[in-house]
């Protein structure tokens, strides 16, 4: 109970006067309840051809019709569930292995440390949209569930770096070399000690980690490489795009695919900035600021009078 | 010195990793690729070529060491066979027309990014708290989360097809013939404007971050304390002995950016049918183009190497502590 009513305190304390958290986790969570009551918000089924080609918004579809006669509003719902699920997935699968390794070659370090480092920095260098490309296009249509798979496996160096480096600062604490002292196991270290304090910056590996998911599921199914019979945000952009709804005036078809996208993208991005805000407080801006100013010049003004 | 000799021996390890990468994904693949390619090429190449491929991409009796021997050999010597989707042109020949394309785009987007975004970035910290430093970081931080493609979609309908202020699409006009004239210029850089646009909306946000957390922190140093104590004016505290200190973190930050701008790359040239190297690669996997793909991902590869090496040299340059 203690425990449950500090962990609602330490949120509500992220919050407060944390205005771009606020407005991001609200984008979020209004998509992530929307996509999760779709039944609910739409009456038809995303599959089924339920009008005419690419027809406008209406009272009736509110979002208007695909080329194929689907409704938009209904896929974008459905669809995000896909694309939701995706992103959470590989970002879980990314910060698993980027605390896993990060803390590994921190807290062990010598030869550890150069293998696993080696490896990262390899990783790290490679441009990764081409590799994901590579890899699609041998893999073939590739559905949401190998998508996610392959975006956590070649997405973690970049967290497992800063992840070490946490570590390493960690490491020399004394009340790690306390707990080395008393014996306690390398694993109890590891997991009791030095996790609990990298939860910050992993929070922030994973929502950062889910924004380029969603980013890069919706770019490799745009360029045809995802399993276009699944309904995501991105197979959506990619059927807008091969049935040249550009070009006959049927904006919705991929201008709502877009919304969606940009922002649930824009709302983990503010949901990011705010973390990096609290665990770096240097990086503040806002009204703190105003406050410190006034009173830093009141400060002078009063120093000048005496 | 030393510092540049362990990068380039970690680049060319790096390079060696990317080919052993293109070597295996053939081998490792389920069915033949070769049959796939010659059903999707439709029976217009001949046997000899069939059995090239084959040797290439693994399905020989040959061990693999042999093979593997042999496919680096290929490499080195730039002798990657001809094209299946543009059937007899050499791979080499069809990557080198498109290369200057990429390079152009992406080296003017990045540089571009660079120069708006660490100014932005520079007036956000020297106005700490001010209305530039409270929304703009935001703001671009926002334009940057929209996925690449999205943002290119976006432009593409606003501006080339619905204003129709610029062009639908490709590097130049093709009714022109390429020659160095004004004219041929202009319709060059008149064809780069959205691309160029929609790359440098989506990179600003990383750079003015990057400059704004790194002058906060130079911002506390005993330094500037000093030279405000001597008097010196804001502006030239900011420009002389702030923002040179500040400008090395950009500088690492080049080569994340690189693997990104290349990302980009690939949408925005799909989206605007630009002829470069991304827009290529889409093509050869829809063709099914294997030997045409491989190359175009080594030398999206290298060249994210060879920039991420001038960046080195360039942060050796700036930070004498390096140069012992």
């Amino acid at each position: 109970m203690k425990t449950l009513l500090s962990i609602i305190g330490g949120i509500a304390g992220f919050y407060q006067g944390n205005a771009a958290g606020i407005i991001g986790t609200t984008i979020v969570a209004i998509i992530v309840v929307m996509c999760l009551s779709a039944p609910a918000l739409t009456e038809y089924d995303p599959n089924k051809r339920v009008a005419r080609g690419h027809e406008p918004p209406s009272a009736e579809h509110i979002m208007g019709s695909t080329r194929a006669g689907k409704d938009v509003w209904s896929q974008a719902l459905y669809g995000g569930r896909v694309s939701l699920m995706v992103a959470f997935a590989a970002a879980t699968v990314t910060s698993i292995i980027a605390l896993a390794i990060g803390v590994s070659a921190g807290y062990f370090g010598g030869r550890i440390d150069e293998t696993l480092m080696a490896v990262t920095n390899v990783m790290l260098v490679f441009p990764q949209l081409p590799l994901l490309i590579i890899l699609a296009a041998f893999l073939g249509n590739v559905g949401p569930f190998i998508i996610a798979l392959i975006l956590g496996l070649t997405s973690w160096p970049w967290g497992a770096r800063v992840m070490r480096s946490q570590t390493l600062a960690i490491r020399n604490k004394e009340f790690i070399t306390a707990a080395e002292i008393m014996g306690e196991s390398k694993w109890r270290i590891i997991v009791v000690e030095i996790m609990p304090n990298l939860i910050s910056l992993a929070a922030g590996m994973f929502v950062g980690t889910a924004l380029y998911a969603i980013g890069a599921q919706a770019g490799l199914e745009f360029l045809g490489l995802g399993d276009p019979t699944v309904i995501s945000w991105g197979t959506m952009l990619y059927w807008a795009q091969s049935s040249a709804a550009f070009f006959v005036g049927a904006w919705w078809d991929f201008l709502v695919p877009g919304t969606f996208i940009a922002l649930i993208g824009g709302g983990l991005a503010l949901i990011n900035i705010s973390i990096d805000e609290v665990s770096n407080p240097k990086l503040k801006t806002g009204s703190y600021l105003k406050k410190w100013r006034r009173l830093n010049a009141e400060v002078q003004a009063k120093r000048r009078e005496a | 010195m030393a510092f540049i000799l362990r990068r380039l021996v970690f680049y060319s390890v790096a390079i060696f990793v990317a080919i052993t990468f293109n070597f295996i994904m053939p081998r490792l693949m389920p069915g033949d690729p070769v049959d796939a390619m010659f059903a999707a090429a439709g029976g217009k190449l001949p046997p000899e070529t069939l059995a090239a491929y084959q040797e290439m991409l693994g399905f020989v009796d040959a061990p693999l060491w042999q093979q593997y021997l042999q496919y680096l050999k290929s490499v080195v010597t730039f002798d990657l066979g001809p094209s299946i989707m543009l059937f007899p042109t050499p791979v080499t020949q069809v990557l080198s027309n498109t290369l200057p394309w990429t390079v152009f785009l992406a080296g003017t987007a990045t540089i571009l990014a660079i120069f708006i975004g660490c100014f932005i970035g520079l007036y956000a910290s020297y106005n700490r708290g001010g209305f530039v430093d409270k929304y703009v970081p935001v703001f671009w931080q926002f334009v940057a989360s929209m996925p690449q493609a999205v943002t290119a979609l976006l432009i593409f309908f606003v501006f080339a097809l619905t204003l129709k202020w610029f062009p639908l699409g490709f590097g130049f006009n093709p009714d022109m013939e390429p020659a160095v004239t004004p004219g041929f210029i202009g319709t060059i850089l008149y064809h780069a404007v959205l691309p160029l646009v929609t790359l440098v909306l989506s990179m600003i946000a990383t750079w003015v971050f990057t400059m704004r957390n790194s002058m906060v922190n130079v911002l506390g140093e005993d330094y500037i304390a000093m030279a405000k104590a001597k008097g010196l004016s804001a502006r030239r505290i900011m420009t002389h002995y702030a923002a040179r200190n500040a400008i090395l973190p950009v500088v690492t930050a080049v080569s994340m950016a690189l693997g990104f701008a290349v990302a980009g790359q690939v949408f925005i040239e799909t989206v605007y049918n630009y002829p470069g190297v991304g827009q290529l690669i889409i093509k050869a996997v829809a063709a099914r183009d294997y030997p045409l793909m491989q190359a175009c991902f080594l030398l999206i590869v290298i060249c994210v190497l060879i920039a991420n090496f001038i960046a080195d040299i360039l942060y050796v340059w700036l930070d004498p502590r390096l140069r012992k």
